[in-house]
């Protein structure tokens, strides 16, 4: 009797689906390329695949543009759609474009394209070679990539952190499976996936562990709810602070801020490049998406207790990873470490806390995503007779070999470096005048000087390639890419000088998101 | 701890309270037991005795839905699942306890401790003057599995229907990385008969190398001629096993074996 009681008192719960937009109609993509792979014959499984992904990355595109300026909590309280969560599922669905571009790539890799024809098969197995001869293709990877983009659009939005744990492994478990796909150095992928996919789960568990902390504080998972919960003093800040610092631990994981980087070198050499590029920028920005709104809207209320602890990470990731990056003899790493660097860089605007500090990092996100998925497309081009060819020494001379394809690596360096008329130097300027309105001077002196040794290793490199000599004979050369990974580099090269000279156009974008809704 | 005493004496009656502490006891000594033992299969017995001790916990708390699907989902099928793993590994595979990287399991065990202090120390802080307990959750939607089943389907309705998009992806993985696809259709029973005829050698695989003087798989067995051949060694070995190389020594013992000779390892060389 009470069950029909409480069936009859159920009412139907409202979900915006015009607000959810993004994200439904990329998971519904993401259902259909599944399908494809179930039905399809496998020949034509391939261009279906592309034809899918590009028009859900568009369609999902312009639905972010179509509900821009809405400010609501969505889906019964889970999602908040206010002005940074479009900006950055925007972001995120233009460099997840870019992105695929350069994954949808079968030219340069004259056995097919950059992941396993069978990941199933063992590496150097007659399977593996049988496969490869029958020239199959891994399509699978198209509705992981999905799948994960889907993630990433919830990520930043979540409005609660049961909603941001979900979208947290809808992210990463696509992830740690496409890290393992590589088709060269296949034990390399295997040993990357692996590390990821344990470490993830060890991250997660922080998060959750985190989550219930603040259950346990504010008797809701809401953002909101903790927010008022800490305006009213209630409970034990004990159990405040623990939870914070767990579920940072969570995000900083995610991010690969110092000590939580050591995956990063090793996840970022071992994926295949396509993806590599694709992780470092695309989870990056939903990461600091959902850090900065858990930061800003939840705990904006305890910030002097928290900044010491990001403080030090920040002046930790900056410094580390520099150091590191300065020692590297591998591109792929060497880039690993130059991410972890710029995500200590992007923590100065979380410290911040201020509007100025979130569209900052919004801008140093874009910026650096951009530029990001440039280099690892350059990555792939350069390659000998094994694969990529991403020993330093063997991209001496690079200048002479292929000047456009060169000069657009060294652009995307100057970029990282913060050189004045690139996108780099935009981020960081908004930033660090961010960092220094929001009373976090130190960290930023920090960060200058930072970015002033970075510049070195990443000048280092454009010696390297312009006025150096290549060594003779090492078989290196750069390979003339289809049209997908030609657009995917030119688009690249194309905004990253638009942020540089006309910086105007996204500040204004990301000043007018505005701030969080609570 | 004192404040956790003082909670559990505010709410509870006797019987709640042994329960608890029977329940906790095993709990940590399974969570401790998993860690330290050295068989894959212990420690999973071990987790096992854990999650139903927190089974029990979770039903003498008034959360019976999740006692149960603690019991049957953790316990009975994912700790069952990994145990028919473990069977199919090998029961009595052990893990390699050598440290790859040194002093790795001081340093753990340190961070590990100091970590654990952090959490004691804050939690054990927390304080409650106020002990709600589940009966008013349960009482609002009449029932406990009613009052789960609202927040599901409505407060948390959008975080529910994502976890399909997980459970896809898990599945997409699983295939992904295991499934094994054949590459040239199976063949027949009569069409390997067929091919066996027409490759001019009609008879079976040879065996393995039955007089070798070498048990491992590379070594190549003998055909009925006395001639040592390849094909009795698994095909990605073949070129394996050339590369290392031909002991002329063995060859020739087992040439001298096939021609009727006995030889005894090692008094070949005297004897002749």
């Amino acid at each position: 009797m009470s069950s029909l009681l409480a069936a009859a008192s159920f009412d139907v719960p409202t979900i915006e689906y015009g607000q959810l937009s993004p994200m439904l109609i990329i998971f519904g993509v993401a259902v259909l390329s599944l399908l494809v792979e179930a039905f399809a014959p496998r020949g034509s499984r391939r261009p279906i695949q592309l034809v899918l992904v590009f028009a859900g990355l568009a369609a999902a595109f312009a639905a972010v543009v179509m509900i821009r300026g809405t400010q609501h909590i969505a889906a019964m309280g889970s999602v908040a759609v206010d002005g940074p969560a479009l900006f950055m599922q925007g972001a995120i669905l233009v460099l997840a474009f870019i992105a695929a571009l350069v994954m949808a790539e079968r030219q340069v890799d004259p056995l097919g394209d950059a992941f396993a024809p069978r990941a199933s098969a063992l590496p150097g197995s007659t399977d593996e070679i049988a496969f490869t001869r029958l020239g199959w293709l891994q399509t699978e990877v198209w509705p992981l990539f999905l799948f994960s983009v889907g993630g990433m659009l919830l990520f930043p939005a979540s409005a609660d952190l049961l909603t941001m744990f979900v979208a947290l492994e809808v992210v990463s478990l696509p992830l740690y499976i496409m890290a393992g796909l590589a088709r060269r150095r296949r034990l390399l992928s295997q040993e990357a996936a692996l590390k990821y996919f344990v470490l993830g789960a060890f991250s997660s568990a922080f998060f959750l562990y985190g989550t219930a902390l603040f259950y346990g504080y504010a008797g809701s998972v809401d953002l909101s709810a903790i927010s008022d919960a800490l305006t009213a003093n209630a409970g034990s800040m004990w159990l405040v602070i623990t939870a914070t610092g767990l579920v940072s631990v969570g995000l900083l994981f995610k991010i690969g801020a110092v000590p939580f980087h050591q995956w990063t070198p090793d996840v970022y050499q071992g994926s295949p490049t396509p993806v590599t590029g694709f992780m470092a920028a695309c989870t990056k920005i939903a990461a600091f998406g959902a850090l900065l709104r858990i930061m800003y809207v939840a705990l904006g209320g305890i910030r002097w207790d928290w900044r010491p602890m990001m403080y030090v990470i920040a002046a930790l990731t900056m410094i580390v990873g520099t150091l590191f990056a300065l020692t590297q003899t591998d591109m792929k790493r060497m880039l690993a470490y130059s991410s972890i660097a710029q995500a200590g860089f992007m923590l100065v605007g979380v410290i911040a806390t201020n509007q100025a500090g979130l569209s900052g990092t919004m801008v140093y996100l874009v910026a650096y995503g951009i530029a990001t998925i440039g280099a690892f497309a350059i990555v792939t081009l350069v390659r000998d007779s094994t694969g990529e060819a991403s020993h330093l020494s063997q991209w001496a001379g690079l200048g002479r070999k292929a000047p456009i394809v060169a000069s657009a690596f060294a652009l995307f360096l100057l970029a990282f470096a913060g050189i004045p008329l690139t996108s780099g130097f935009t981020g960081k300027f908004a930033v660090f005048t961010a960092g220094i309105a929001g009373g976090a001077t130190p960290v930023v002196i920090i960060g200058l000087v930072a970015s002033a040794v970075a510049a070195f290793f990443y000048v280092r490199v454009i010696v390297l390639m312009f006025f150096n000599e290549p060594t003779s004979d090492d078989g290196v050369s750069v390979v003339v890419p289809s049209g997908f990974t030609t657009l995917a580099i030119t688009i690249s090269v194309a905004l990253t000088l638009v942020i540089g000279l006309v910086p105007q156009l996204i500040l204004d974008l990301a000043n007018q998101a505005g701030l969080f809704i609570r | 701890m004192s404040v956790l005493l003082a909670t559990i004496e505010q709410s509870g009656s006797t019987g709640e309270q042994i329960v608890f502490w029977v329940c906790a006891a095993i709990a940590v000594v399974g969570a401790v037991g998993m860690l330290i033992s050295r068989r894959a299969v212990h420690s999973a017995l071990f987790i096992a005795a854990t999650m139903i001790a927190l089974a029990v916990l979770y039903v003498s708390q008034g959360a019976p839905f999740l006692g149960m699907a603690q019991i049957v989902v953790y316990t009975g099928a994912v700790m069952m699942l990994f145990l028919f793993v473990l069977m199919l590994v090998g029961v009595d595979s052990t893990e390699s306890l050598v440290e790859t990287l040194k002093g790795q399991r001081i340093a753990g065990l340190a961070l590990a401790l100091g970590f654990a202090v952090l959490l004691f120390a804050a939690i054990g802080n927390v304080s409650y003057n106020f002990a709600v307990g589940i009966d008013g959750a349960n009482a609002a939607d009449g029932g406990n599995v009613q009052g789960i089943a609202h927040l599901i389907f409505d407060r948390y309705l959008l975080a529910f229907e994502v976890t399909s998009a997980l459970l896809i992806t898990a599945a997409l993985g699983a295939m992904v990385l295991a499934h094994r696809e054949r590459h040239t259709p199976r063949k027949s029973q009569r069409e390997q008969s067929e091919d066996r005829v027409r490759s001019g050698e009609p008879q079976n695989l040879p065996g393995p190398g039955v007089y070798a003087l070498h048990n491992a798989v590379g070594t190549p067995g003998l055909l009925p001629d006395g001639q040592p051949t390849d094909r009795s060694v698994p095909e990605p070995l073949r070129g394996v096993s050339a590369a290392v190389g031909v002991d002329h020594e063995d060859t020739r013992r087992v040439n001298a074996l096939a021609a009727g000779g006995a030889i005894i390892p090692g008094k070949a060389e005297d004897e002749s």
